[in-house]
């Protein structure tokens, strides 16, 4: 699945005009709260990175790689929308040990989790269409990378009815 | 489109009522408004057809019970949050979708007596790929609806469209 790049396009387009809500409320606060969860993924991922192993390494790098593209669109998204993009903390805590390959794949779906979790909450968080819809892809594409990484888990079922809580 | 094809057509009642609930969607001009029909109701409806055709596919090809059952779930437990979220607007259920695997199902002709439309592809191959398809087009679909919903509908459809957007990677 792509990941299309969370611009705003169609009406409202926030370039456009100065107001920082053109056509909505809430999409600083809705995107500051997935950018948050998108730091700590990356931050996470290097743990991954770390003790997933060679076989897996391309796998941990395309999903770092889309994460960080996502950090990067959603940091010039805030700016637009007229905020200040959250930094990203210098370190963040390990919900478990992490130790070898099966518990590197278990964080690693543990992040895509709450990554999905922050972008679920961004959907319903602001009522602009464009915002909505860079939540959306991003909430999808993490529950596909979080059923990615269960079935490198061997774990069953693999996918969740309602990802991100 | 292909989302049809794999979709049996057993609850008569719903097709009506999803009919109705196009037509009288947004492209009409409704100079009066009358009071139109809740939009998760076209919602609920699709995933009570998608039910139908995991049914249906694992009657037709046994073997894939054991893949499709776990995903089948997820979508009884979509439609159970629908009724929800829609209240007294939902419509009955057509055949409990959330009853197990139906046994009374299993028989492929009594498949194929519930309804027009109700092919399943003949490879489980085929199957899984029609199911994709479905899911695909499910996803799609609940994610256009989150964009202009109310905050606590936007996030239940959200919900379902990421949960649909992974069952295509298990079915791949």
């Amino acid at each position: 699945m792509t990941t299309p790049a969370p611009t705003p396009t169609g009406t409202g387009t926030p370039t456009a005009t100065p107001s920082p809500t053109p056509s909505g409320t809430g999409q600083v606060q809705a995107l500051q709260t997935g950018l948050a969860a998108e730091h700590a993924v990356i931050w996470g991922y290097g743990v991954v990175g770390a003790h997933a192993g060679d076989a897996l390494l391309p796998q941990v790098r395309d999903a770092d790689d889309a994460h960080r593209t996502l950090r990067d669109d959603t940091v010039a998204l805030v700016t637009r929308y007229g905020g200040t993009p959250v930094a990203t903390e210098p370190e963040y805590a390990l919900p478990f040990p992490v130790t070898d390959q099966a518990s590197a794949l278990r964080l690693a779906v543990h992040l895509e989790e709450g990554v999905a979790a922050a972008w679920r909450y961004a959907v319903a968080a602001t009522d602009d269409i464009a915002v909505r819809r860079a939540a959306l892809v991003a909430l999808s594409d993490a529950a596909v990378r979080a059923t990615r990484w269960r079935l490198a888990l061997h774990t069953t079922p693999a996918t969740v009815a309602f990802p991100g809580g | 489109m292909a989302r049809r094809s794999v979709l049996i057509g057993g609850s008569v009642g719903v097709g009506l009522l999803v009919a109705g609930c196009t037509a009288g969607g947004p492209s009409s001009p409704a100079p009066t408004t009358p009071a139109p029909p809740d939009p998760l109701l076209a919602e609920l409806t699709d995933e009570r057809r998608l039910i139908a055709a995991y049914d249906a596919t694992v009657a037709r090809h046994p073997a894939l019970r054991a893949r499709l059952t776990a995903v089948r779930d997820e979508h009884a437990a979509h439609a159970a949050a629908l009724v929800t979220a829609l209240g007294p607007a939902a419509p009955p259920s057509p055949t409990t979708p959330a009853a197990s695997a139906s046994p009374t199902v299993s028989l492929s002709t009594g498949v194929e007596s519930s309804g027009s439309g109700s092919r399943v592809p003949a490879t489980p191959a085929a199957a899984v790929a029609a199911l994709r398809a479905a899911e695909r087009a499910a996803a799609s679909a609940r994610g256009t609806v989150a964009l202009t919903a109310p905050p606590d509908r936007a996030r239940l459809l959200a919900g379902i469209s990421a949960s649909e957007a992974s069952h295509v990677a298990v079915l791949t």
